[in-house]
């Protein structure tokens, strides 16, 4: 008899348990699938942007005090019920094949409603393929390759400005130079930063990089001497940075991740390299640890970025969400972590505005979305996507990393020239 | 008619083999149908992928003893071949395929000529370097869209012709049928009059040229039968991901990638390849897709990974493969 009551309670406490735990009375999430190398030779980047974006969701999720955009106090979605914003982050170590097949896993196993990511261009093109394949909104926050927004697609959508912006930015600001627009720094004669020579990395993003750099020198009336297409993998930069070297140029370009961009600047400086301007396209040249770990080796390096932690003493909606994020992370926000959380917001807001998390509801949302400036965290205009899916209120910024008397080293935008916050430093002082 | 017959013929292995393969090739058939995600199904198609290019890679390097870690050049030219043809003049796969197979066997030669001068180290090592600059050239050539890669459209509807298709079924039953017209074909190999100057080459190679046997066309002809094999893999490649750059199909890692599964399963048997990325290529994958995402994990998946492996290798360097027969032999 007493063996019978436990196998009843057993059962009932079972039962109970199962009833509990039913999605009946879990509270409803909306699953989007996040797309990032979370190892690999992009992990620290990766795990950047995870944070940044996992702390967005948390700010949409529970109301958030002290951040003043309206997405702070939904507490969730609105207009679905207060519905929470579920990230599902999936590693796809920069492998193309791997994030269509985990973009697939997705979709149809998680049945996420959208996806998110994927940083790397070649990654983001495949898994895109995939998202338009099966009718899958897909909010691209970080991949910067012009041509993603190019091949009509209709469930892709890009809120990063993409590299023509921000090389069309690097040859405004060579130009700038050279009609003395740039501030603190006198007119200087073009003949003098005439000779430019670059060194990207030789995936989809670098190549790209390296091609819109070749078409606008053209445009804007300079020389490229050198143009070099390297492995970001190699544990070795000597003979590139030599080739570079060789022709003396006046203004060296770099496009590279993490790793090659702390290899590229050691070599250089190993060799005293001699150059008047030294800018690198975003990627390992924002990046936190490449601050840290070069510490005044880099005074006078420029890189463009589309996020400057100086943005916070003019924009008060980014000092809040930076102030959040160093807090818990201990970093400021940078140009890659900063899109993720326009990523994630815009997801929400796209959400919000569909009510639903239909496809068809979703792609409308997307094409009719305008989120205005003051609500996000970067120097945009706001968020409004064209016919082919691209943000047209975006920009991009220059910054120049500057060594301060007390040795620490920050960031000052130099471009946009209205919104510059320091004397340009020129020439590039070097390394002695 | 007798090739076939030989090919069709397993009577040399044990009956437990036998019965092994059957519901092996029963389970495969009705592997989409048991409720399996999608995940999973990408995870086998992958795994029957890969067996394609140990296979071909086991032709040289498992029965010829040949070190090859330039296998990845014929996984693009095949890719690229498909890629190219249909984006430029939209030529179906069936037709651009069998074209890639065709320019990875004249690639092949012409490469294997030169390079089966060398032996050993220096062998290896040329097929490194034949493959680099092969990808060196292409990550260049705005032609073929240099390091940027190649798009392929993508067509609404299902498309035989262009295989294309929404599901994962049809191209895990086309990789299926690819994957067992290459076992069969190895069946052959293995007992045809090329499989054997080849093991004997591996044994001894002075021995097999003093009993006439032309050891360097013995040699070029299994590499380019190995190339085909892999040329037929990264034309699938091609339409299976929709997008390939000489990164993601030219790359040294997957050339390494390539022998390893086939030496790790046990080079120089049938099942080997097969053993080796039933073994590799599911432990790749789940482990970093279930890892990958988990905070504080990452990078536990590689340390798995790469411990298996060389637990394997210090266990027993005829690899898995090896690991069965010794516990055969105990048995016996």
């Amino acid at each position: 008899m007493r063996s019978l009551k436990s196998l009843l309670f057993i059962c009932v406490l079972f039962l109970s348990l199962t009833i509990i735990s039913s999605p009946a009375y879990a509270q409803k999430e909306i699953k989007i699938g996040v797309l990032y190398p979370l190892s690999g030779a992009l992990a620290t980047i990766g795990r950047d942007l995870q944070r940044a974006a996992e702390l967005t969701a948390d700010i949409i999720n529970n109301k958030t005090p002290g951040v003043d955009i309206p997405m702070a106090k939904w507490g969730g979605i609105p207009n679905l019920g207060g519905a929470k914003i579920k990230l599902i982050f999936v590693d796809h170590r920069g492998e193309p094949d791997r994030g269509a097949d985990l973009a697939k896993r997705l979709i149809l196993d998680d049945k996420v409603v959208g996806l998110m990511g994927a940083y790397n261009s070649a990654v983001t093109k495949t898994v895109s393929a995939v998202a338009e394949r099966y009718g899958i909104p897909m909010i691209n926050d970080s991949s910067t390759s012009p041509d993603l927004t190019e091949r009509g697609f209709k469930w892709f959508w890009r809120t990063t400005p993409h590299d023509n912006y921000f090389n069309r930015d690097l040859f405004e600001l060579l130009k700038g130079l050279t009609e003395g627009k740039v501030r603190g720094v006198k007119a200087v004669p073009k003949a003098q930063l005439q000779n430019l020579a670059y060194a990207c990395e030789n995936t989809e993003w670098g190549s790209g990089v390296a091609k819109s750099i070749e078409a606008y020198a053209k445009e804007y009336g300079f020389t490229i001497k050198k143009g070099i297409l390297y492995n970001a993998n190699s544990p070795d930069l000597t003979s590139e940075a030599k080739a570079l070297l060789s022709v003396k140029p006046d203004a060296m370009l770099f496009a590279s991740y993490l790793s090659d961009s702390l290899l590229m600047i050691r070599t250089l400086k190993g060799m005293k390299a001699q150059t008047k301007f030294l800018w690198g396209q975003d990627a390992g040249f924002e990046m936190a640890d490449f601050a840290k770990q070069l510490g005044g080796d880099i005074n006078g390096v420029l890189t463009r970025t589309v996020f400057i932690d100086k943005i916070t003493k003019v924009k008060k909606v980014a000092g809040q969400i930076n102030a959040l994020y160093k807090k818990k992370y201990g970093d400021d926000l940078t140009g890659a972590t900063a899109r993720s959380v326009v990523g994630v917001q815009t997801w929400a807001y796209v959400l919000n505005k569909a009510g639903s998390t239909d496809p068809k509801a979703i792609q409308k949302a997307c094409n009719e979305i305008n989120i205005p400036a003051n609500e996000l965290v970067m120097p945009w205009e706001g968020v409004k996507f064209d016919s082919k899916g691209q943000n047209v209120l975006g920009r991009g910024l220059i910054g120049q990393y500057q060594k301060k008397p007390d040795g620490s080293i920050s960031l000052e935008i130099v471009y946009p020239f209205d919104l510059a916050t320091a004397n340009f430093i020129y020439p590039f002082p070097g390394w002695k | 008619m007798e090739k076939l017959k030989d090919a069709l013929d397993f009577s040399d292995f044990s009956k437990t083999e036998r019965i092994c393969f059957i519901i092996f090739t029963i389970f495969l058939l009705v592997f989409p149908w048991l409720g399996v995600g999608s995940f999973v199904k990408t995870v086998m198609i992958q795994f029957m992928l890969f067996s394609l290019f140990g296979m071909g890679w086991n032709t040289i390097g498992g029965y010829g003893g040949q070190v090859e870690l330039g296998k990845a050049q014929y996984v693009g030219i095949g890719a690229y071949t498909v890629a190219l043809m249909m984006v430029w003049w939209k030529v179906p796969f069936w037709i651009s395929m069998p074209i890639g197979i065709l320019i990875a066997l004249g690639y092949s030669f012409i490469i294997g000529y030169p390079l089966f001068r060398l032996k050993g180290h220096y062998f290896a090592i040329a097929t490194i370097c034949t493959s680099l600059v092969l990808k060196d050239i292409f990550d260049n050539w705005n032609l073929v869209g240099a390091a940027k890669g190649i798009e392929l459209p993508i067509h609404e509807h299902p498309d035989f012709l262009y295989m294309q298709f929404k599901s994962d079924t049809y191209y895990y039953y086309f990789i299926m049928g690819l994957f067992y017209i290459a076992i069969f074909y190895m069946n052959w190999f293995r007992k045809s009059k090329l499989g054997y100057q080849l093991r004997m080459i591996k044994d001894d190679e002075d021995a097999a040229e003093s009993l006439g046997i032309d050891i360097r066309w013995c040699k070029i002809k299994a590499y380019s039968i190995a190339s085909a094999f892999v040329a037929v893999g990264g034309g699938f490649m091609a339409v299976y991901n929709l997008y390939i750059d000489p990164a993601s199909v030219m790359e040294l890692s997957l050339s390494i990638k390539i022998a390893l599964m086939a030496m790790l399963g046990g080079a120089a048997s049938l099942w080997g390849p097969i053993i080796g990325a039933a073994f590799l290529v599911p432990l790749d994958r789940f482990l970093g897709s279930w890892l990958g995402g988990h905070k504080g994990l990452t990078g536990i998946d590689f340390m798995i990974y790469a411990m298996l492996i060389m637990i394997v290798s210090a266990y027993q360097p005829k690899g898995i493969w090896g690991i069965i027969e010794q516990f055969r032999k105990r048995g016996r």
